[in-house]
């Protein structure tokens, strides 16, 4: 940035009681907050991940048949409490508002979901379904990383890809489109004053390159840390404003991924110029005492989940909005000693939102042709994510995939 | 139970004094500089000292050089400084089995929450004492073992509910932080912490839990790829019946396998040591050790060549962990420009060198609540994997962040300032000035319920007033961020800090020799050209704004020492500052 420049945005900012930092990313949001482009709500992808390995069986319970009773007795779901999707299978007992939105068509299961060769180490696991290839982070940048680089290759707004929450995951990472992240949009800022933060800036701006300085990524850590703090400065205002000025139309529990939820929401709703969110779900990892926990995960992605679909629900966020979430693998089908069990493999997806074709894809899984006592995935999760990319991005699966998959017809026409 | 909130809470109660640190004191025996193709030069000294330890000073450097190389060596492996007090372990008074049935199911309820209080209670005070140990730098290579080591075989106090066997735990860590590897190994398969971290207590012979015999491979010794999921299987077989009760080691015979097992093509009847023996032997083993240590003391992913020539060095010496580091401080390698001053440091290293560089000295259970809110929770790693490291410790919102505790730990920054929304980014540029009274209202008290927790400062009498909280804001564990760096403010300890005096002692006068003397003390890499541009015109403008002239800024005893915290709160604002 020059130096007229900069006079002119310290300016504008001492003007109005901004910053400087804000007035870079203020000033995209307020093109796009003009009623000229209101109605242009861009569509967004809303990443939850279940971490730790969600047991599958636990949460659409194959309760018709009969190997699922023997299988299990500590993390048995009882045939009376199974909210009933047919015959074979139902919802865990604890998800009655996930289950209303299947019956309103609004979300989608995609059975058996899971890849060849499946790795049973949480971390391995993960860079499977965050690279979408069985190298892991050999392969270089996240699944996300690649679509954003195919999907919108010149937008460099540090609000892109969002992530709310503690650790960023390997999905995300790109070289050209890092995450903005943090656990809570409230504190997300350098506290200084005006100057200081304007002496900050001009100390950690990288001079002479200019834009081209985001075209790869910096070698050393040093220019790493600028574009950083760069990234930083332009973006957690209009984070921060987003957050404060949302007004919800339901009431968010008082739950991690709740408020991540409502942040999700406020930051649509304030159109900062994300087109992918990150939220988490964590204590996946039931070793141990599996049936409590697992009720309590349940509990709180029932009440976080269809909050936040009710809230946008109506607007052209809630259109716009696709939430896809999904796990590292499933559990074995047998318990282990401890009333819990132990990784395993294959497991559900889902899809929600308005835009969703709800219902049931795929394929469950054999609960009596195992391999090495593990189900057996029906569905690679790749297929989901080409799917998506297609239909709702509008760009090439292979370009974000490195191959083809078979897509399913998960959105509406 | 919400574990956070446990964790941080008796934070508020600490108004403790501000324990002063040692430094290391300058050894008087002055060695002439051996024969060495080594350079000991300040560059050496700072890097062998921030990435041995937890950053060097001015005055550690200048002591260092006048020890000479060897010497300095030689106290780095053993300590600069005899120990301070040891951390006295109070076992908790738990009620025999006999006054166990004697009560009833309320007492023992209420027994039961009081014990985990004091175990969490005492869990903290002893990370406390864990930093301040750091940060006294007595013996900085020691603490940076048990930090590593922390982080490789990681247990959390979130799983394992137990304080003491958390405190056990590190101090295995401390007994063979310089040690062998190998000896740890076949302890961490009997340290209670480990085992109840993954769920060994319920491995039985009928029922076998595959956690700790898969991270044992996967994480502690071999890395992935270098066996099977049938070896997965075998070795819980083997380590079956080994387990925990309060906080210590229990082997129960019964829920043992003595059937014969077949792991990594060895079979046997084999029990834990025996399998830790299997794994020692595998070439993969000394491999995944060097690589670890390479990358964490050289702050990048080694080479396989380096990794391989390290590995074999390991394995003919025994894996110790002393010879290792030996031989790394002695290799040109490792003195490379670029490693020197290429790695971002983690969030205790930040915290704990900035505290050594300022001179100030908050109780170590304050710089642990920073380190935290960085995400680096002692006692806490994320998860099994440990802290990824390198950038992965820079988000946007941790880079803002170690700003701010930068500006606390200098007085410059308060909690509230952090928390305190603008009132003008509820509206538009516009529109600010037409603003209702009740959107005002409305955000203040929104910005009074992020002031507020769960997690009340009972101690802290000087804490303001709290408003009522707000619906919409978040509170709970996502709450845990504000009501660390509250908690931080709360505990009361005398900063001395006196930026004049320093700057004056060095000779500094003018603004640019003052922004040099500042950058030097402070950073561990030499500022940049734009960076010390950007510094000078800040002093320069905030001189000239309080009509103080050039030269006599070390004179203004108020002005003067907080246009220099200003700058120094700048200066460990930017990137450099995160590197070492």
């Amino acid at each position: 940035m020059n130096q007229s420049r900069r006079q002119l945005l310290l300016g504008a900012g001492a003007l109005t009681g901004l910053s400087i930092f804000g007035a870079r990313a203020s000033a995209s949001v307020r093109l796009r907050a003009s009623p000229l482009f209101a109605s242009e709500v861009p569509r967004t992808l809303v990443l939850l991940q279940f971490s730790g390995g969600n047991d599958g069986l636990s949460m659409v319970v194959p309760f018709g048949d009969d190997a699922y009773g023997r299988a299990r007795r500590a993390t048995r779901i009882a045939d009376k409490d199974v909210l009933r999707i047919d015959d074979y299978r139902g919802f865990h007992p604890n998800l009655a508002r996930m289950n209303a939105l299947y019956a309103q068509g609004k979300l989608a299961v995609v059975e058996g979901a899971g890849y060849p060769s499946p790795i049973r180490s949480h971390f391995k696991s993960y860079e499977v379904w965050h690279t979408a290839d069985i190298r892991g982070r050999a392969t270089g940048e996240g699944w996300v990383g690649k679509l954003v680089s195919a999907a919108w290759p010149d937008n460099r707004d540090p609000n892109l890809v969002v992530h709310i929450g503690r650790n960023v995951p390997y999905s995300l990472y790109s070289q050209t489109h890092p995450a903005a992240s943090f656990p809570t949009p409230t504190g997300y800022k350098w506290a200084g004053e005006a100057s200081e933060r304007a002496a900050l800036e001009k100390g950690g701006e990288v001079c002479e390159h200019g834009e081209s300085m985001d075209e790869r990524e910096p070698a050393n850590n040093l220019e790493y840390l600028r574009k950083v703090l760069r990234d930083g400065q332009a973006s957690s205002e209009a984070i921060r404003r987003a957050a404060v000025r949302y007004r919800t139309k339901t009431e968010y529990a008082d739950d991690e991924l709740a408020q991540a939820l409502r942040d999700v929401a406020a930051l649509s709703a304030g159109q900062v110029g994300s087109r992918v969110f990150s939220v988490e779900l964590g204590g996946f990892d039931t070793h141990s005492d599996q049936k409590n926990r697992h009720d309590a995960l349940m509990r709180r992605l029932d009440a976080a989940l269809p909050t936040f679909l009710a809230d946008i629900g109506g607007t052209e966020a809630g259109k716009n909005t696709l939430v896809l979430a999904y796990s590292e693998f499933g559990r074995r089908v047998r318990e282990n000693g401890s009333n819990g069990t132990d990784h395993g493999v294959a497991g559900p997806m889902f899809l929600a939102g308005e835009a969703v074709a709800g219902g049931l894809y795929g394929k469950h899984p054999s609960l009596t042709q195992l391999d090495d006592g593990d189900l057996i995935h029906t569905t690679d999760f790749r297929s989901v994510y080409a799917s998506v990319i297609k239909s709702w991005f509008g760009v090439e699966p292979a370009r974000v995939l490195g191959a083809k998959y078979p897509t399913l017809p998960l959105l509406k026409a | 139970m919400n574990f956070p909130r446990l964790w941080i809470a008796p934070l508020a109660v600490l108004t403790l004094a501000a324990t002063p640190a040692e430094e290391p004191p300058a050894s008087q025996q002055k060695q002439s500089s051996t024969a060495t193709a080594l350079a000991w030069d300040a560059r050496a000294v700072e890097h062998l000292l921030n990435r041995a330890g937890f950053g060097a000073t001015a005055s550690d450097i200048d002591a260092a050089l006048a020890m000479g190389r060897e010497a300095f060596l030689a106290k780095l492996f053993t300590g600069f400084a005899p120990d301070g007090a040891a951390f006295e372990v109070v076992e908790p008074d738990r009620p025999s089995p006999a006054e166990r049935r004697a009560m009833s199911e309320e007492q023992r309820r209420k027994f039961g929450q009081e014990l985990r209080r004091q175990d969490t209670r005492q869990a903290l005070e002893y990370a406390g004492w864990w930093v301040d140990e750091m940060a006294a730098a007595r013996h900085p290579l020691r603490e940076r073992m048990v930090l590593f080591w922390h982080g490789f075989f990681t247990s959390s106090a979130k799983e394992v509910k137990s304080g003491e066997a958390m405190i056990r735990q590190n101090q295995l860590f401390r007994q063979h932080a310089l040690g062998s590897y190998a000896d740890l190994l076949h302890a961490i398969v009997r340290d209670p912490a480990m085992l109840l971290y993954l769920n060994n207590n319920k491995n039985t012979r009928e029922a076998p839990n595959e956690n700790l015999a898969r991270e044992l491979m996967e994480l502690f010794s071999l890395g992935e790829g270098h066996y099977t999921e049938e070896d997965v299987k075998e070795a819980a077989r083997a380590l079956t019946g080994y387990g925990a009760r309060d906080g210590k080691f229990v082997f129960n015979r019964r829920a043992h396998d003595t059937g014969t097992k077949t792991i990594l093509g060895k079979s046997g009847a084999l029990d834990p040591d025996g399998l830790v023996e299997i794994l020692l032997a595998q070439e993969a083993c000394p491999k995944w050790v060097s690589s670890k240590l390479l990358e964490h003391f050289e702050g990048r992913v080694p080479s396989q060549a380096r990794v391989d020539e390290y590995a074999k060095f390991l394995r003919a010496n025994q894996f110790s962990t002393s010879a290792f580091l030996k031989r790394l401080f002695d290799d040109p390698r490792f003195y490379a420009d670029d490693v020197v001053g290429q790695r971002i440091l983690g969030p205790l290293e930040f915290m704990v060198a900035n505290c050594r560089r300022l001179d100030v000295h908050p109780p170590g259970a304050v710089i642990a609540a920073g380190a935290s809110l960085l995400g680096q929770q002692v006692f806490g790693p994320p998860s099994v994997k440990g802290w990824d490291g390198g950038r992965a410790w820079i988000t946007t919102s941790t880079f803002l962040q170690r700003g701010n505790l930068a500006g606390m730990l200098l007085g410059v920054t308060r909690a509230e300032d952090i928390f305190k929304e603008d009132p003008a980014l509820l509206a538009d540029e516009d529109d600010a000035a037409a603003m209702s009274g009740e959107m005002m209202d409305e955000a203040m008290g929104e910005e009074a319920g992020a002031m507020t927790d769960e997690v009340q400062p009972p101690a802290a009498s000087d804490a303001p007033a709290r408003g009522e909280r707000a619906k919409a804001r978040p509170q709970g564990p996502r709450g845990r961020e504000g009501a660390s760096l509250r908690l931080m403010e709360a505990a009361r300890w005398r900063r001395e800090l006196d930026l004049r005096a320093r700057c004056r002692a060095s000779g500094a006068i003018s603004d640019q020799q003052i922004v040099d003397r500042l950058a030097a003390d402070l950073l561990a890499v030499e500022i940049s050209p734009e960076a010390r541009a950007a510094m000078l015109e800040y002093v320069r403008a905030e001189r000239s704004a309080k009509e103080i002239p050039e030269g006599q800024l070390l004179e203004k005893k108020g002005y003067g020492e907080s246009i220099l915290r200003q700058t120094a709160h700048l200066i460990l604002s930017l990137p450099e500052a995160q590197l070492n």
